[in-house]
């Protein structure tokens, strides 16, 4: 019932998922191919067999290293297939990549749980914001309290996080609280609060904060013992095991509060049916605010991670983590455990833009455009199943709402639309479930 | 002369489940045929085979003497067969004419425009050959149900529809348009159309059609012409067995006060007040009944009861405290449980399971919540249980609520509240799209539950049902009691004029709610309720005895 992995859905969704990097590295493929005939270089990079064209860039080289490069060349370069024998898991590449994935744990999170709530929070990106800035000035001004060490350490890591929670939290409230009794509309109020978090953070850094001679707006570094060691990865990926552990335990406690407890079955009602909830007991206000505070204070957690691990401080220039985890989130299908996977992949594409940067001559922006393709190819399932469904993959007969579905789109096309007739108690989908589940 | 329409030998098999059976069918052309049965007993399968939405597994679809094979309801539109689904797929911001011609329309400028002129004369004047009275220019959102309906049959007809399937047309419809739409069926037959109609109601079938055909568990149990049969023999042909048509209530003495309602008021969600000062005492192992053409502020009424709306003014005491400000949470863990009126919308979580609906209110309280989780297997358990009392159809808990047929879920959902172990059931068209079976034993429930002593308020537009069940029966009309009448005595005349708010001259029938404190607005409601409601009142009468 509640078990995912055997859920047809989820093995489908997986399905899905490889088919469209499948797909986007094909398409990519020829836009490499192309720009590589357009640009002008004085050595062919790559040869095409039989019409001896050359191309400026290597369609193959690309890929190879935007995964390989990622993970940091498990395989030899140059020589995909085999295995590399220096190779360690410890290495800067896949340090930058799982550092990438670390932060878009908890963005993604963030929205995801948002989501599920059936409350769209753009905000994730301002709960960041603020929730940097908490754990950083908490953390300044703890530090000195305490004796420098390891074990001081730990308490101020602690207490930092929880400092981002609470912020990020208190910031996501906000939005949740104006929803719920000022009917104001949560798309609305967290793109504008990102505003708000974003410029007052930085005159407040920029007025108070700002650390002495530093040339850029930023608060002081905090000490090295009050960070997220980095433990066997190198300083400079910015990646630490604790932090990606304490990401992957919030997702399994995400996935459980979700899943498992009143509070994550109001909070999905809620989501899903907003009458049903209500005429369930659910106290629709208190969930709003109570889901939009969850979001915000993950997204929090999310900031006081980039400053624990990334950064070392607050810093003006922060990145778009809760935008992507937008994204991070939709692939993910608003669930928790899909978040692991789309998050690394992000951080794969992260990490191996990086690489690619470096190793070849594609331009960055190129590197941008497969980026782009890979996320919009696994954001689209719809299309594949409809592939699916062309290709004769798909089950027949009453398997499920689906496959009945698929009988209305064939219908829906005839009637010019079918919208009511999908929307669940359509007879067009009951009746044709009706005739072939339930005529045991 | 070849029949319209012949299913010769149609089996359609599904993994695990045969739907049709070797079914024989013939359908002479200009006749109504109705295809009778209990919830899924195959009815829409088949119909969706001739419609082409499935292919047989054995057996062929010959249309008009000539064997054909649909592939999809492309090739059965253009065989001349059109199907109206139960909820129509029209779109709602388009006008009439808009909606009929959608997707065959008729162009100029070599295809590149849509010919207006073209499109809505061709609306019209099909409409006027049969007799429609619709609107072209009307949108269709601003068009009442019934004419959403004949848009639907408009649209079939437009695209050449000889035959037309209709799954079941009733269920959405007031008493009023039911009327209207077997003037329809007539004007259709007349000018040589065949209609064919799902329906779970005896009454329906009785009175609209020429020939009927049962189905039970997917087989052909008989065809009958409508003459020749009655209600009680029907009803056997459907279930099997014999079926109780009256629901044997014995006398009861009530208990204490469960429920007292005083002068409440309660607004909809326009701000117009629905309930205009209701006043009423429910006792334990008491059931009252409401009846009432829909629409008179029954749903406001019970919403208010049951913590779902707030009251404007007036006073609900419950178990002897005042209900005032207490949340819906609190109504659910004091004991109520409620069957609401709209099962998509509150009953059930459509994308949920049966098991997670099945904790639907209860995801709080133990067994289901203990130690901050939901125990999933005593969820299970209860969801099987419920399945299996109430004949919840497949019975299968991890199906989602979605999948279900209308009756399947409206069973779950009572069975659910019934087993809630309640103080008050608040149950609104509690049998609605359930089968005769079915209802049958939903009744001897509520029969039960009533032993037990628990109070039972009971909305129901078949006025059998309530007048069946009820100790009292409450009659509401534009949000006020018109009249509190004893059900055994009271006829079906004088329940029809307290639902067009006309008072009874002879009060004495009243004399059934002496032991409480109604205030039953006799002379509040006025004496204008118009003829169309005391019309409106018969066919609900007939409906309602028609149905169970």
């Amino acid at each position: 019932m509640i078990e995912p992995f055997v859920d047809r859905s989820v093995a489908e969704r997986i399905l899905i998922s490889i088919a469209a990097i499948l797909l986007s590295i094909a398409v990519g493929f020829a836009i490499v191919l192309v720009s590589g005939r357009i640009a002008e270089c004085s050595t062919a990079a790559w040869t095409m067999p039989v019409t001896g064209l050359g191309f400026c860039y290597d369609p193959f080289e690309v890929y190879v290293v935007l995964f390989n490069g990622a993970l940091g060349y498990p395989f030899a370069v140059g020589e995909p297939g085999i295995f590399n024998p220096s190779w360690t898991p410890f290495n800067l590449s896949l340090g930058l990549t799982l550092s990438e994935t670390t932060l878009l744990i908890f963005t993604g999170l963030s929205v995801a749980v948002a989501f599920r709530a059936g409350l769209f929070n753009i905000g994730t990106q301002g709960q960041l914001v603020v929730g940097a800035l908490a754990t950083a000035l908490t953390v300044l001004a703890l530090a000195p309290l305490l004796p420098a060490g390891p074990i001081s350490g730990v308490v101020i890591v602690a207490v930092g996080t929880l400092a981002g929670a609470v912020g990020g939290g208190l910031w996501g409230a906000i939005p949740g609280a104006l929803k719920a009794y000022a009917d104001a509309n949560e798309v609305i109020t967290t793109i504008m609060l990102n505003f708000v978090a974003a410029n007052v953070a930085y005159v407040l850094v920029l007025e108070v904060f700002r650390a002495e001679g530093s040339s850029v707006v930023a608060t002081r570094y905090v000490p090295e013992y009050a960070q997220f060691s980095p433990w066997l990865f190198p300083d400079s990926s910015d990646f630490a095991l604790l932090a990606l552990l304490v990401g992957v335990g919030a997702i399994g406690g995400l996935y459980y509060l979700v899943e498992h407890t009143p509070f994550g079955y109001d909070l999905r009602t809620s989501g899903v049916q907003a009458a049903a909830a209500e005429y369930g007991g659910v106290n629709a206000k208190l969930t709003t605010v109570r889901a939009m505070t969850l979001s915000g204070a993950l997204g929090g957690v999310g900031g006081a991670v980039w400053v624990l691990m990334s950064e070392g401080r607050w810093i003006e220039s922060v990145p778009d983590l809760g935008f992507d985890g937008i994204t991070v989130s939709i692939l993910a299908g608003n669930n928790p455990l899909g978040v692991l996977p789309a998050a690394f992949l992000f951080g794969i594409l992260k990490g191996g833009a990086l690489e690619i940067g470096f190793r070849t001559d594609v331009p960055t922006e190129l590197v941008g455009v497969l980026r782009g393709l890979i996320i919009l190819f696994v954001a689209m399932p719809e299309f594949f199943r409809m592939a699916g469904r062309y290709a004769g993959l798909g089950s027949d007969g009453p398997g499920g709402p689906g496959t009945t579905g698929n009988d209305d789109g064939s219908e829906g096309a005839d009637d010019g639309t079918d919208t009511k007739g999908t929307a669940g108690d359509g007879t067009g989908s009951a009746a044709a479930v009706d005739g072939g589940e339930l005529d045991a | 002369m070849n029949p319209a329409v012949h299913l010769d030998g149609i089996t359609k098999r599904f993994p695990g489940v045969v739907a049709n059976d070797d079914v024989d069918l013939a359908i002479e052309r200009g006749s109504v045929h109705a295809l009778l049965g209990e919830n899924g007993a195959g009815k829409t399968t088949l119909m969706n085979v001739l419609y082409g939405l499935y292919r047989p597994t054995e057996g062929t679809v010959v249309v008009d003497g000539e064997p054909r094979s649909f592939a999809s309801p492309r090739d059965a539109i253009d065989a001349g067969i059109g199907m109206i689904h139960q909820h129509f797929m029209l779109v709602d911001p388009m006008t009439v004419w808009e909606n009929v011609v959608l997707g065959n329309e008729p162009r100029t400028w070599g295809g590149l425009r849509v010919d207006e002129e073209a499109a809505r004369e061709a609306v019209v004047e099909l409409s006027e050959r049969y007799g429609f009275d619709v609107d072209p220019d009307a949108t269709i959102a601003d068009v009442s149900v019934g004419e959403q309906q004949r848009v639907e049959i408009l649209k079939a007809l437009y695209r050449g529809a000889e035959v037309l399937i209709m799954d079941e047309p009733t269920a959405v419809l007031t008493p009023q348009e039911v009327e209207e739409l077997y003037g329809v069926f007539e004007e259709l037959t007349d000018q040589g159309k065949t209609i064919i109609f799902i329906s779970h109601k005896l009454g329906e079938a009785l009175s609209a059609a020429d020939e009927i055909t049962v189905l039970r568990n997917g087989v052909n149990v008989g065809t009958v012409a409508s003459g020749d049969v009655t209600r009680e023999e029907l009803a056997e042909m459907m279930v099997g067995r014999e079926v109780l048509m009256e629901p044997a209530t014995t006398p009861q003495e009530p208990g204490d006060r469960v429920l007292g309602v005083t002068d409440l008021r309660v607004e909809d969600d326009r701000g117009v007040e629905a309930v205009s000062g209701i006043s009423f005492e429910l006792r334990a192992g008491e059931v009252l009944g409401i009846a009432g053409v829909d629409g008179n502020g029954q749903s406001q009424l019970v919403e208010a009861i049951t913590g779902m709306r707030k009251p404007t003014s007036g006073s609900i005491e419950y178990l002897g405290e005042s209900m005032a400000g207490a949340t819906r949470r609190e109504h659910i863990d004091r004991g109520m449980a409620f069957v609401p009126e709209d099962r998509h919308e509150k009953g059930l979580v459509m994308s949920y399971d049966l098991v997670q609906n099945g904790i639907l209110g209860s995801q709080h309280d133990p067994p289901f919540a203990s130690g901050g989780r939901i125990d999933w297997n005593a969820s299970t358990e209860h969801a099987e249980s419920v399945i299996e009392a109430y004949d919840v159809r497949p019975p299968n808990p991890d199906a989602d609520a979605e999948s279900f047929s209308g009756g399947n879920q409206q069973k779950f959902i009572v069975g659910r509240e019934f087993e809630r172990n309640p103080d008050l059931v608040v149950a609104t068209h509690p049998t609605r799209g359930v089968d005769i079976g079915s209802t049958e034993f939903l009744h001897e429930r509520l029969l039960e539950l009533r032993a037990e002593g628990k109070a039972i308020l009971l909305v129901s537009s078949k006025l059998d049902e309530v007048q069946g069940l009820s100790d009292r029966l409450a009659v509401i009309h534009e949000g006020e009691f018109s009249g509190v009448v004893d059900p055994a005595t009271v006829t079906e005349e004088e329940i029809g004029l307290l639902m067009a708010g006309e008072t009874l001259a002879d009060e004495t029938v009243s004399g059934a709610a002496i032991h409480d404190s109604v205030d039953d607005g006799l002379g509040g409601g006025g004496a204008d309720g118009g003829d169309g409601g005391a019309g409106s009142d018969r066919e609900t009468a007939a409906d309602g005895g028609v149905d169970a």
